[in-house]
């Protein structure tokens, strides 16, 4: 009896043995999924979140860099390969096939944003007697352009080299300098003025302390000493920047490089890399940010000519820079050199001369000039006081303005365009060119003179005052904004009202014709859009939301604070088109481009028999496809191991309906053994918080439903099995959470509506997160679409990102604290078990606005009053 | 950077070269190494590489300045337990290596139920960083 029983005890405990060792096995099998799990969740969070900020910028209403471009596509490339390989971990050899079509795509992504390597054949100097216009390519068009004028209009210009772009390629690679810059860049985030500046500041540092390749040194001295034989001994050098690349868009950029004037011998190779270092000053960073224009793009020439010691010199147009349609010539001349011209600092002579023949001189203006800029002796320019006298005295003789202007129509008729000329007179007397370019054609420069009523215009005036935001006259139809949601449906070329001037709505500037403001700021953001975007802007039309209509065709006068009925066409003659500045810039059609491979979401429908792997054709697409694997993957571990401890049970207890939990790590206090899991043994965070939601209010059943509600209930079920007895659905009625303690995912089906609840919420914010879908319903199409928006406007009240697909809703909030995220939980939960059957009466407005103030009174109560 | 970390209870040693961490690693057990990518000698593929064939079970975390899409793919392929673009919020970046310390030790606990007795030992609280010198 006592061998007996000693033998079974042994057996027993040779089976425990077994039985814990099994489970651990079995534990630790688990643990690897659900960490495999938790990772492909964060990393299919972080992809769409990066999808969200690419297609924002798409939106073009902020600046961009070739950084962000590149970051975010690495970025998404990197967590959708990690979201395939955590996918393939869960599932070993299911979803092999969708590294290849990560390949595929990545392989599209690659050509469109990565650098070109650029391998240019040709010299690092070229002498100025041998540049043409044809040369811009070389060296900058500022350098062609002079060339062009010494050698093929034969006007004087100084001796002197360009150094090309092939030579700045050959100082960059020769440092390595590109990468370095870039990770600058990328490393700075630079996104406030100060940091930009910070920024701009270290490049330039970096690129003077890099250290010049041996074989351009000896060039540039060489050239020098060919100077120096023509010129003099220790002649001094102007070094005039000549950017090459930023011609695409189709404007001037003075003042935003750097150069040097009277340099001496010893200094050029120095200076050389000032110039070449400007290319990251301030304005001009800015400035390629602002029109999309790659970096990379841009080369740095520098002309380097013997320093014409002026008399007097200034700038010319070849015609009024102010007003196309009149073709004198406007000459702005100084004493000595021709600095406070450019750069406006101080008052010059002015003539205007008549095209006429012969020439004469309309106006003569002669300000008294208190200065003059001189070379000194050995090196760089200083600033002399002027004598009264010779301060007084025109700085040009009639004779000379007129040589001077024929000089203008001269270059003017050999390049086809007007013409902005920088000159010098000589101690000899003779005109030198400096520069030449195509001169910036404006209109009359508008002010932004506030409060100022324009003259009788015949129209009804609707109302009138507020003040300019942006200036501008523009019509169309009013649309007015009050929520997220208006944005969606805001049509091309509407008018803009509304009652706050909310930075929110900046992104509707590039669709809107013009923007109406009940109250706002002109500093603010929305108005800086608007003036950047050039969108006329009028704020603090007090009453406007009340008193405009939508579709209403109105025309708005920003500059003379006045809103009309109808489009006034005399008004609107004097306008331009509002502009994006980005759009077509090679840093837009880069991401435009890229993001045609990661954004577009195909693959919508997981039951269709289109969900496939080879129907994945974006980075988008996989990420869909991996999140509903996942999911089904974690569910089908429960079956295939027969694991009872951590197989779904059911939730007990006084609760409607079934709902069934899997445990996927530590959602639940103590182990539960049996069939049933009580609520208190739950401690799942994010679950508990929507089932706060789902309990809270008992569910009164479905509505009283409109006569046309039933009949549309009715023809549903005819085409609808889940509808009809017998054939009902294995789904239909139940609702399955998945919980860990800081994740739950709960999806839903009552009959026809299908929901989606998913969450991760800890402390660590920055992986918080929920999404929301829902769909489906037992109405028509019409009355679902009308649930969804009204579910989508109660949702965005409460911060939620919402996205509406026909009938199909998709809301997102992410990175909040912990107890916000519980709250937002909380409402889900609620509207998930109360806008079940909306759809039947959504088409009678009384009872829509009944449930809509039900559902803020309730939600009110059940989050934000008790805690 | 380091400092930080320190601060964060993180039992940290930064080094700064690849082939510093490779003799580093000789000399110390590490669970997880946070590499730049462009690095002085050789350079941050080529020490995941090294790293990966002698300690396949060292979690790697790559963080860059220097975006690069294929290279991004390179050092997943190759093993890194991620890829991270410098500006990085210091708290995420701690999550991250927590995570590839997670991954770690479940893969250490797999190692151990299979081959009973062989079992690695781990010390828990050590993650190795090596870095760029002077970047952080």
């Amino acid at each position: 009896m006592g061998l007996m029983s000693d033998f079974i005890n042994k057996i027993f405990k040779k089976r425990e043995v077994l039985d814990t060792s099994k489970v651990k096995e079995l534990r630790t099998d688990f643990r690897a999924r659900y960490h495999q799990f938790k990772l492909l969740l964060t990393a299919n969070n972080n992809a769409l979140e990066i999808m969200t900020e690419m297609e924002e910028a798409l939106k073009g209403t902020w600046p961009f860099g070739m950084n962000f471009v590149l970051s975010r596509c690495t970025s998404v490339s990197t967590n959708v390969w990690k979201i395939v390989r955590h996918l393939n971990e869960l599932a070993p050899g299911r979803y092999k096939a969708l590294m290849d079509r990560f390949k595929e795509i990545q392989k599209k992504i690659n050509p469109i944003i990565r650098s070109k390597t650029r391998s240019r054949e040709g010299p690092m100097f070229i002498p100025l007697k041998e540049v043409d216009k044809d040369m811009a390519d070389q060296v900058g068009s500022k350098i062609a352009n002079l060339g062009e004028m010494g050698n093929r209009i034969n006007l004087k210009i100084s001796g002197g080299f360009a150094i090309t772009a092939q030579a700045y390629y050959r100082f960059m690679k020769y440092n390595d300098l590109q990468a370095e810059i870039d990770r600058l860049i990328q490393t700075a985030n630079a996104k406030r003025p100060d940091q930009l500046y910070s920024l701009s500041a270290a490049i330039q540092q970096l690129i003077i302390r890099s250290i010049l390749p041996e074989d351009l040194e000896a060039v540039v001295l060489e050239q020098y000493r060919i100077l120096e034989k023509d010129e003099g001994k220790g002649v001094k050098v102007a070094m005039r920047s000549s950017a090459l690349g930023e011609d695409l868009a189709e404007t001037s950029f003075a003042g935003q490089y750097r150069s040097e004037l009277n340099v001496s011998g010893e200094n050029i190779l120095h200076a050389y890399k000032e110039i070449v270092a400007s290319k990251y000053g301030l304005a001009a960073m800015t400035y390629r940010l602002n029109r999309g224009i790659r970096d990379e793009d841009v080369a740095m020439c520098v002309g380097c000519m013997s320093m014409v010691d002026a008399v007097s010199a200034g700038v010319m147009y070849s015609r009024n820079p102010l007003n196309i349609r009149d073709n004198s010539i406007v000459i702005n001349s100084v004493w000595g050199l021709p600095k406070p011209v450019v750069d406006g600092s101080a008052p010059s002579d002015l003539f205007i001369i008549s095209r006429s023949d012969p020439m004469a001189i309309l106006r003569r203006d002669i300000p008294v000039k208190k200065q003059k800029f001189v070379c000194y002796p050995d090196e760089g320019i200083c600033r002399l006081k002027m004598i009264d006298e010779e301060g007084k005295e025109a700085s040009l003789t009639d004779e000379q303005a007129i040589e001077l202007a024929r000089l203008a129509v001269r270059l003017e008729d050999h390049y086809g365009v007007p013409q902005d000329i920088e000159w010098a007179i000589t101690t000899d007397g003779s005109v030198v060119c400096l520069q030449c370019r195509p001169m910036q054609q404006m209109k009359e420069e508008k002010t932004l003179d506030m409060g100022e009523i324009r003259e009788e215009v015949e129209g009804t005036v609707i109302l009138q005052g507020g003040f300019t935001a942006s200036p501008g006259v523009a019509a169309g139809p009013v649309f007015i904004v009050k929520k997220d949601m208006d944005t969606l449906r805001f049509p091309k070329g509407a008018v803009l009202v509304t009652a706050q001037s909310l930075p929110r709505w900046a992104t509707l500037l590039n669709r809107a014709a013009a923007v109406i403001t009940g109250q706002g700021s002109i500093a603010g953001h929305l108005a800086n859009v608007a003036r950047e975007f050039g969108v006329p802007a009028l704020f603090g039309v007090k009453d406007a939301v009340d008193l405009l209509e939508k579709d209403q065709e109105i025309t708005v006068d920003a500059d003379g604070l006045r809103i009309y009925e109808g489009r006034i066409d005399s008004l609107l003659k004097e306008t331009e088109k509002p502009r994006n500045l980005m759009e077509g810039s090679p840093v837009f059609m880069a991401l435009e481009g890229a993001s045609r491979h990661i954004i577009p979401l195909r693959l919508l429908d997981p039951d269709a028999p289109s969900f496939k792997t080879q129907n994945c054709k974006t980075f988008h697409d996989i990420t869909r496809f991996c999140h509903e694997k996942a999911v089904h993957e974690m569910f089908r571990f429960g079956k295939e191991h027969h694991f009872p401890e951590r197989s779904s049970k059911q939730l007990l207890g006084d609760v409607p309906m079934q709902w069934w939990i899997l445990n996927l790590d530590d959602g639940f206090k103590d182990e539960e053994e049996g069939k049933y899991v009580r609520l208190e043994n739950i401690v799942s965070i994010p679950m508990l918080a929507l089932w706060k939601g789902i309990a809270a209010r008992p569910w009164e059943g479905p509505p009283p439903v409109d006569g046309k509600g039933f009949m549309s209930v009715m023809f549903q079920a005819t085409t609808n099995t889940a509808l009809v007895p017998g054939v009902r659905s294995k789904y239909a009625n139940r609702n399955y959470f998945m919980i860990s303690k800081n994740y739950c995912s709960l999806n839903s089906r009552l009959g026809f509506h299908f929901s989606i609840v998913e969450a991760l919420v800890s402390d660590r914010s920055s992986e918080n997160y929920i999404s929301f879908q829902f769909k489906g319903g037992a109405a028509d199409f019409n009355r679902r679409q009308r649930r969804v928006f009204f579910v989508m406007e109660v949702l965005e009240e409460y911060g939620f990102r919402v996205d509406v697909n026909e009938d199909t809703l998709i809301a997102r909030i992410e990175n909040h604290e912990k107890d916000f995220m519980v709250d937002r939980l909380t409402i889900l939960g609620y509207l998930t078990i109360h806008t079940r059957q909306l759809d039947m009466i959504m088409q009678k407005s009384a009872s829509v606005n009944h449930y809509r103030s039900k559902i803020h009174k309730d939600i009110h109560e059940i989050v934000f009053s008790n805690q | 950077m380091l400092k930080r970390m320190k601060k964060r209870n993180v039992n940290v040693k930064g080094v700064k070269s690849g082939e510093e961490a490779l003799e580093f690693l000789k000399q110390n057990p590490v669970d997880v190494v946070v590499l730049d990518v462009k690095m002085p000698g050789i350079d941050g593929i080529q020490t995941l590489r090294e790293i990966k064939k002698t300690y396949p079970l060292i979690e790697a975390i790559m963080l860059t300045g220097h975006a690069s899409l294929e290279v991004a793919i390179e050092g997943m392929e190759l093993g890194a337990f991620d890829y991270l673009m410098k500006p990085i919020d210091i708290d995420d970046l701690l999550y991250k290596v927590q995570d590839a310390y997670e991954k770690k030790s479940i893969h250490g606990e797999k190692i151990k139920n299979m081959e009973k007795g062989v079992g690695l030992t781990i010390d828990s609280n050590n993650f190795g960083t090596t870095k760029e010198g002077g970047a952080y």
